[in-house]
């Protein structure tokens, strides 16, 4: 049974203008301690899709799913204080703007221990001790100084391992990790990740990692999800998703890349934007960019479908949405 | 052919005085000792972290802050402290695109007024003529004619890039300094930027100076590169030489951390400890020393001198030990 088991989740918004589905048809699971990279451009769901899991969406948003749930409880239909009591200590999550994530008021100390108190509960010594223990895990040096800072004392890495901290305060069993390094630096970024992937490993947490940078998703994450206007066009290993892509966005993706083309003049680009709110196109959402096109894709619109052609069949895992995936000749203008 | 050298810094230095408490200040060192020559047609990237000295860098190469000390030359001329009149002649020829193309533009302008701005400041040109150079300037960087009276909000952030280029275009410059032009854009859009930048540079045969923290980006642009390192160059060079041999075990380490989909180019991850000193109170010696995986004693006493290794010049007392990776740690 996986810790993480999401069926056919939809998000919708109610606006002025009627109701916009942000997120449609999301089928995601995920087991006990294993890393899930979900990569797409802005606008593509990959937060909302979040937010609909810590229940950290507007009062506007509507959001529906067949089978939602965390470790075999239903979160759609549970109450909210139970709800609450899950997200926090069960599920954690980590924003990407840390200096706009903590609270410029208070100290660091007080916030983490904010955290303690409602979910952990113990002495006000043991909390702080528990703190002071929580800061030293994620590499913070002097521990029991920081505690006095306020966020503004500290740099944007700093501040990124005091979220950490707080995130696994509780031992969550799932955390969700939005674009945890994209405000930091190379070197920094590149401490962060190594940071969660050895706490995530050491704690067999399982762990969702959303980022734009595939290169990061590349380097940490075993499984990788691809969205592309609110749906997952593909997924798979990241092996697979990486070298043998099956969704011609995927592959256009990839192929945008600077690093396959170094010094070479011009980059190949994907025509056209992202679809917004009102054009949205009947059939294959993809299918007004997609180089591929043929006439069955602006007629109806594909299911996410097993897919058991290329790579490693055996992965029950790797699904794409086309009628028409790209082939081992097509993948190989991709793969460096 | 040899190309015109449209830019070019000697020993270049930015010192800015910092209060501390009623009475006290110190100096704070933003630049020290950059030099370079930049050919037109050439890009020459500029990579380090936050706090390393790029903006500041920038700053003076866009005549917005005169150095402290060293000498600039634009195009021959000596820009190094101009007077009203040259300077405004200057910076004519040096314009700049800046990284966040949402804070850039002038929400209350109009894409057409945005763009004859700089003719209306710069130029005695008429209504009807500075009217047809912009929509002329709009189609060569893939926007419509039709968006001249349209509002930068209705625009997404890779046609704001575009507008942001046009607009540095309009006076027709020889350099451009590009300050982070692509890092707020998705991988798709990009790729089309990248390629609108390529274009105009082969077009109007500008200088390009990229400053970037990508260094996928800066190895599909550059054609040489100035890594920096709290103020200071530490490795200068061509492309390719760097990135298939870095003798700086700071570039080392921001290679390896760049992270990439293809395993095979993934190499030994140079892990750096802690973050950047303080540039108030930056340490003795290599200022890189305390985070070097390298740093040896003579790295706390001697200030490494830049020196010239096989066409690059490093910053670094065991420069040659890095670049054939024979180092002991």
């Amino acid at each position: 049974m996986p810790l993480l088991d999401i069926q056919n989740l939809s998000v919708a918004f109610q606006t002025r203008s009627g109701v916009f589905s942000a997120v449609t048809d999301i089928h995601l699971t995920l087991d006990k301690g294993e890393v899930l990279g979900v990569v797409g451009e802005s606008g593509s769901g990959k937060s909302v899709t979040m937010l609909a899991m810590m229940g950290l969406l507007p009062w506007n948003a509507q959001v529906t799913a067949d089978r939602f749930s965390f470790d075999d409880q239903d979160m759609l239909s549970m109450p909210e204080k139970a709800r609450r009591r899950l997200t926090g200590n069960d599920i954690a999550m980590i924003f990407q703007e840390p200096t706009t994530s903590l609270n410029p008021s208070f100290t660091i100390g007080f916030q983490i221990i904010e955290a303690l108190k409602i979910h952990e509960g113990g002495s006000r010594r043991q909390r702080r001790e528990r703190a002071i223990e929580l800061l030293d895990k994620v590499g913070i040096p002097a521990p029991a100084k920081r505690l006095g800072d306020y966020p503004h004392q500290l740099s944007g890495g700093m501040n990124q391992r005091v979220m950490i901290a707080m995130a696994i305060a509780c031992n969550p069993r799932l955390l969700i990790a939005d674009e945890p390094t994209t405000a930091l630096d190379v070197t920094i970024q590149a401490q962060i990740l190594d940071l969660l992937l050895e706490l995530q490993q050491e704690r067999g947490m399982a762990m969702i990692l959303i980022t734009h940078d595939m290169g990061v998703v590349a380097e940490a994450a075993e499984r990788v999800a691809v969205m592309y206007a609110g749906q997952l066009v593909e997924t798979g290993t990241a092996g697979d998703v990486f070298h043998h892509p099956r969704h011609p966005y995927t592959g256009a993706l990839l192929n945008a890349l600077p690093e396959r083309h170094p010094g070479q003049g011009r980059l190949p680009t994907i025509p056209g934007v992202v679809p917004g709110i009102e054009d949205r196109p009947q059939g294959c959402l993809f299918n007004p960019r997609c180089p591929h096109v043929q006439e069955d894709c602006r007629q109806t619109r594909p299911a996410l479908e097993s897919d058991h052609s290329t790579g490693s069949s055996h992965d029950v895992f790797k699904k794409v949405r086309c009628y028409h995936p790209l082939v081992a000749q097509e993948q190989g203008e991709v793969a460096p | 052919m040899t190309a015109k050298t449209m830019m070019e810094a000697r020993d270049l230095v930015q010192t800015y005085s910092v209060r501390q408490g009623a009475f006290k200040s110190a100096s704070l060192h933003a630049v020290r000792g950059v030099s370079f020559a930049l050919k037109a047609g050439k890009t020459l990237a500029v990579v380090g972290e936050s706090g390393c000295g790029k903006s500041t860098l920038a700053r003076m190469l866009t005549l917005i802050e005169s150095p402290t000390s060293g000498q600039l030359f634009i195009d021959g001329k000596d820009a190094t402290r101009p007077d009203k009149q040259a300077l405004k002649a200057l910076r004519r020829d040096v314009q700049m695109v800046f990284q966040n193309p949402y804070g850039s533009l002038n929400p209350r302008k109009k894409i057409g007024t945005v763009l004859e701005e700089p003719l209306v400041i710069n130029t005695t040109l008429d209504k009807e003529e500075r009217r047809r150079q912009a929509r002329d300037m709009m189609t060569r960087v893939g926007l419509r004619p039709e968006f001249y009276d349209r509002y930068p909000h209705m625009f997404s952030g890779g046609q704001r890039q575009r507008i942001a280029v046009a607009r540095a275009l309009m006076l027709r410059p020889q350099v451009l300094v590009l300050d982070e032009p692509v890092s707020a854009l998705d991988v798709s859009v990009q790729a089309q930027v990248l390629n609108l930048l390529n274009d105009i540079q082969e077009e109007f045969g500008l200088a390009y100076l990229f400053i970037s923290h990508d260094l996928s980006v800066v190895r599909h642009v550059a054609d040489d590169l100035l890594v920096m390192y709290l103020g200071r160059p530490v490795e200068v060079g061509p492309r390719e030489k760097i990135f298939t041999a870095p003798r700086h075990p700071y570039t080392r380490a921001l290679l390896s951390a760049t992270p990439t989909i293809d395993p095979h180019a993934r190499g030994q991850r140079v892990a750096l400890k802690g973050e950047l000193p303080s540039p108030l109170n930056p340490p003795s010696g290599c200022v890189f020393r305390g985070r070097c995986p390298y740093a040896i004693e003579r790295c706390q006493a001697e200030v490494p001198e830049l020196r010239d290794i096989d066409g690059v010049t490093v910053a670094c007392h065991r420069a040659e030990e890095v670049m054939h990776n024979t180092a002991s740690l």
